[in-house]
């Protein structure tokens, strides 16, 4: 056993054996196979929190989408072309110019 | 430790196997018990594969290991129950009897234990880190999050009074 010196740099062997036996946990065996064990459940358990975020944020986005699409859908077929007033009508220039012609000089040849 | 952050369990068995003795030995410092002692020692190997990506593998591993032991060992202790401690036998504590070496060798660690548990957590610690394991006063700080001094300092605390106490029982012999 050495004198307690002031921040001796090396280790004390004596000491350190008689700790490591006092604090001796035994074989490590079963405590290996317990903790490779239980690590399987935990990393079970994480994928399963990595999926359910990312199920949560697939959800999210999914309504966002189905709300987007459904109002594009909507304003396209909620609004269709408003038929023509009588003013309209009689406002547009023909379509065939040249038979509104023919029946004016057929009537005023007349 | 790439492996077994990516999922290896034979990698992550190894590291387990390597470290098993030194995480126990550091848990049962901390609690006394070694059920408990067990346990933190398994929560503490369970924290560290969930945190393999944290870790930076320019440094030792043992240390980073370490300092989640601690760390799960002192907040095991601080959230049970205060656990009735069994009284040193009175015939250990006075040096009583020795039959033969392996009852020796058991009483001389039941005084050990108890001597430890009357050191401050951190200066068990500490001397377990340095005398049993190995480990330096750098490590060892970075173990517990203190200076390099305040370890040498721990240390050498920590040993007056278990060298005392191993004095006292030679003589006894």
């Amino acid at each position: 056993m050495k004198e307690a010196m002031p921040f001796d740099h090396r280790p004390d062997t004596a000491l350190g054996d008689a700790l490591r036996r006092a604090l001796d946990p035994g074989d490590a065996a079963p405590f290996v196979a317990r903790v490779l064990a239980r690590a399987s459940e935990v990393r079970v358990a994480s994928w399963d929190a990595v999926l359910a975020r990312w199920a949560r944020a697939g959800v999210a986005a999914a309504v966002f989408v189905a709300l987007a699409a459904g109002y594009l859908v909507g304003r396209a077929t909620a609004a269709p072309a408003a038929r023509p007033s009588v003013y309209d009508a009689l406002m547009a220039p023909p379509a065939h110019p040249g038979e509104v012609e023919i029946v004016l000089a057929s009537v005023i040849g007349n | 430790m790439t492996r077994a952050a990516a999922g290896d369990r034979a990698a992550f068995g190894v590291l387990v196997e390597r470290y098993a003795g030194v995480a126990r030995r550091v848990a049962r410092a901390v609690l006394g018990n070694p059920e408990d002692a067990d346990d933190a020692a398994q929560d503490a190997m369970l924290s560290a594969l969930v945190k393999l990506d944290q870790y930076d593998p320019r440094r030792p591993f043992g240390p980073w290991l370490l300092r989640i032991v601690s760390n799960a060992a002192t907040d095991r202790r601080r959230r049970r129950t205060v656990r009735r401690v069994e009284p040193l036998d009175p015939g250990l504590a006075a040096g009583g009897p020795r039959p033969d070496t392996a009852a020796e060798q058991r009483a001389l660690g039941e005084r050990l234990r108890q001597a430890l548990a009357e050191l401050p957590e951190r200066r068990r610690v500490a001397v377990v880190l340095f005398d049993v394991e190995g480990y330096s006063h750098a490590e060892i700080a970075a173990v517990l999050g203190i200076p390099e001094g305040t370890v040498r300092s721990e240390v050498f605390h920590a040993r007056r009074r278990l060298r005392a106490l191993l004095v006292d029982w030679k003589e006894e012999a």
